[in-house]
């Protein structure tokens, strides 16, 4: 018989706790808190089904749609169309019944990373024009082989730059979304093969999907475990390497994981070609649908074309 | 059914596996399955049954040694050929150690749809198929749920229904019964003693020895070498405790229960206190084995 060792033993000492700064790992252990839960609405269960017309429409007249929207917006100019797209998107967005929480945070984070990776491009450095807002005035000179510049300032046309592009980049992302909202992924896998995009494509991204969601599922099985184990708070810096090493731990096992599924998939006669239950299709609607996008983006496109 | 009782499924023969830069992992493994048999791969952990399941089921193919499928030579050209690959794949079901590989789709619904539909079956069929395998293994009401979303039981059982609703003629079952309540795994040896005496071929891999006698009427046994040891009916190679001990299948304190021997894997940290998962009559339970 083993013997186990005298802590395991019952009525072993506990391990007297480590006095701990209360404050200072609270952000980190909450936006870990936060992730888990992102995730677990990211992989919950399916909508269910048919709210709205849009989730019933065929997905290749979704797909239609939202590309031909989204391709239209890359050429607008104006603020005024990038705005009123953007509107559209979210009105939408409302009308399909797009949960908020799955619309805010993204409305959320587009903005304002591509506000933060813009911003060096709202300065006379970037765009040239007037200065609007001097942030930085030198005597010039150079450093090593670089000349520095005289004045460091905020330009209109930079801002107008950044702004075209913030606002075009959520516009894009809320169609997108309200695409993905109301299409289950297979089936918009579907749409796109049968719209004649080519079978390694679509294998591709069935690929990235599924790893995906396993590399999500992953990472919350890995904090949930993570959490689990804790019995008190660990420290700022134990967390962080745990975060680091956890990162780890995921990409492999989600590789594993999703190799698995492949070998599950080919078990069960895969080919790869997409096959569906219940295929879509075809209604009078679905035309109704891609003729109004039409309409639409050719609406914001004269519109741009008038007040540039 | 097809093909008739007693002609080879499966031939085996000097199959040696390696894993890309691993060490050997099965070494000269020969064994044949014959149509209608009941047969059991036990082995330790780590010992390689899961690999050899995946060699029978055309998905590793082995570095040497031959394995066969009704005569015809499994190799990745004659899989990837019509009407041998769709055939195979119909024919031979493969229930995966882990439940969450298996199930890839939205909805349990589009699990038991999705091999019927790659065989390019109708859509009536279809339809007709999933109502009758959810009745079957009583998962009606599964029917539109999230599949990562099920418990492990009820995982288990809808990646079972997607084999069956192929109505496959051999199963090869990745430890069918871990982590199932004794309820579910009475259902489940229920349902495969069932499709037993309809004549269906099942190679079982488990460790719980305990089992054995309602899932087998051969057993192999594969050391912790990645050799096959024995190969025998149930009675005596559970008889055979020297060997057992031998490929670390059970350890200096399992014990026999009536014609069971029953094993301990080391589940237990406090000093021998003996976790029953399954209930059996304990008859000699006060003569432990030296
Ligand atoms: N995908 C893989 N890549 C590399 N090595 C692997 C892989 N899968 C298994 N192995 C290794 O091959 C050996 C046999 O593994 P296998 O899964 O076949 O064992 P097993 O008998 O099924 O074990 P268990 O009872 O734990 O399921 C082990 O040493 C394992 O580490
Ligand atoms: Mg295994």
């Amino acid at each position: 018989m083993a013997t186990l060792p005298e802590w395991l033993r019952p009525g072993a000492r506990p391990v007297s706790l480590l006095p701990q700064r209360a404050t200072a790992h609270r952000l980190l252990r909450r936006t870990l808190g936060a992730m888990g839960r992102s995730i677990s609405l990211l992989v919950r269960e399916p909508d269910g089904p048919g709210v709205g017309a849009l989730r019933t429409a065929d997905p290749r007249a979704k797909l239609l749609a939202a590309v031909g929207l989204i391709v239209a917006t890359t050429f607008l100019r104006g603020l005024l169309p990038l705005a009123a797209c953007l509107a559209l998107a979210l009105a939408l967005s409302a009308a399909a019944k797009v949960p908020g929480r799955r619309l805010l945070p993204v409305m959320i984070a587009v903005p304002l990373a591509s506000t933060a990776l813009l911003l060096p491009a709202t300065l006379n450095i970037v765009s040239g024009g007037p200065p609007l807002l001097v942030l930085w005035r030198s005597a010039g000179g150079a450093f090593g082989p670089w000349r520095l510049p005289e004045v460091v300032a905020v330009t209109a046309d930079g801002l107008l730059v950044a702004g075209r592009m913030v606002l075009r980049t959520t516009a894009c992302a809320a169609l997108a979304l309200l695409l993905a909202a109301t299409t289950r992924p297979q089936r918009l896998l579907g749409g796109l093969r049968s719209l004649g995009v080519p079978q390694a494509f679509v294998m591709v991204l069935a690929m990235a999907e599924r790893y995906l969601a396993v590399l999500l599922r992953s990472a919350q099985e890995l904090h949930l475990a993570r959490l689990a184990r804790s019995v008190a708070p660990i420290g700022v810096r134990r967390e962080e390497a745990w975060a680091a090493a956890g990162v780890g731990a995921v990409f492999r096992r989600t590789r594993s994981l999703a190799d698995a599924v492949t070998l599950a998939m080919v078990s069960r006669g895969f080919t790869g070609e997409v096959r569906l239950l219940r295929p879509a299709c075809w209604r009078r609607t679905d035309w109704l649908l891609v003729a109004a996008a039409a309409a639409v983006a050719a609406g914001l496109l004269i519109l741009d074309r008038r007040l540039a | 059914m097809s093909g008739s009782q007693g002609e080879t499924v499966f031939a085996v023969e000097a199959v040696r596996f390696a894993y890309a830069g691993q060490p050997l992992c099965l070494d000269g493994v020969s064994f044949d399955v014959r149509r209608g048999e009941r047969l059991a791969l036990v082995g330790a952990n780590g010992s390689g049954k899961s690999t050899l399941l995946h060699l029978l089921n055309g998905l590793f193919f082995p570095g040497e040694g031959r394995i066969a499928y009704l005569g015809s030579p499994l190799t990745e050209a004659v899989l990837d050929a019509a009407p041998f690959g769709p055939r195979f794949r119909q024919e031979v079901g493969f229930l995966f150690q882990n439940s969450d590989a298996q199930l890839f789709c939205p909805t349990v619904e589009d699990e038991l749809a999705f091999g019927p539909l790659q065989m390019g079956w109708t859509q009536a069929e279809v339809f007709r198929r999933i109502e009758d395998t959810l009745a079957l293994l009583e998962i009606s009401r599964l029917r539109g749920r999230f599949p990562a979303g099920l418990s492990a039981g009820e995982k288990k059982r809808v990646a079972l229904a997607s084999l069956l609703v192929l109505a496959p003629s051999v199963l090869l079952l990745d430890e069918p019964t871990a982590g199932l309540d004794p309820r579910s795994q009475s259902l489940l040896l229920e349902i495969l003693e069932a499709l037993h005496t309809r004549g269906l071929t099942l190679v079982t891999a488990t460790h719980d020895l305990t089992l054995l006698p309602h899932l087998a009427d051969r057993v192999l046994v594969l050391s912790e070498e990645h050799r096959l040891v024995a190969d025998g009916e149930p009675e005596p190679v559970l008889a055979d405790t020297e060997m057992l001990l031998a490929v670390n299948l059970i350890h200096a304190h399992s014990h026999r229960h009536g014609r069971l021997v029953h094993t301990h894997p080391h589940q237990h940290v406090v000093a021998h206190e003996h976790v029953h998962g399954h209930h059996h009559e304990h008859e000699d339970q006060a003569e432990p084995k030296k």
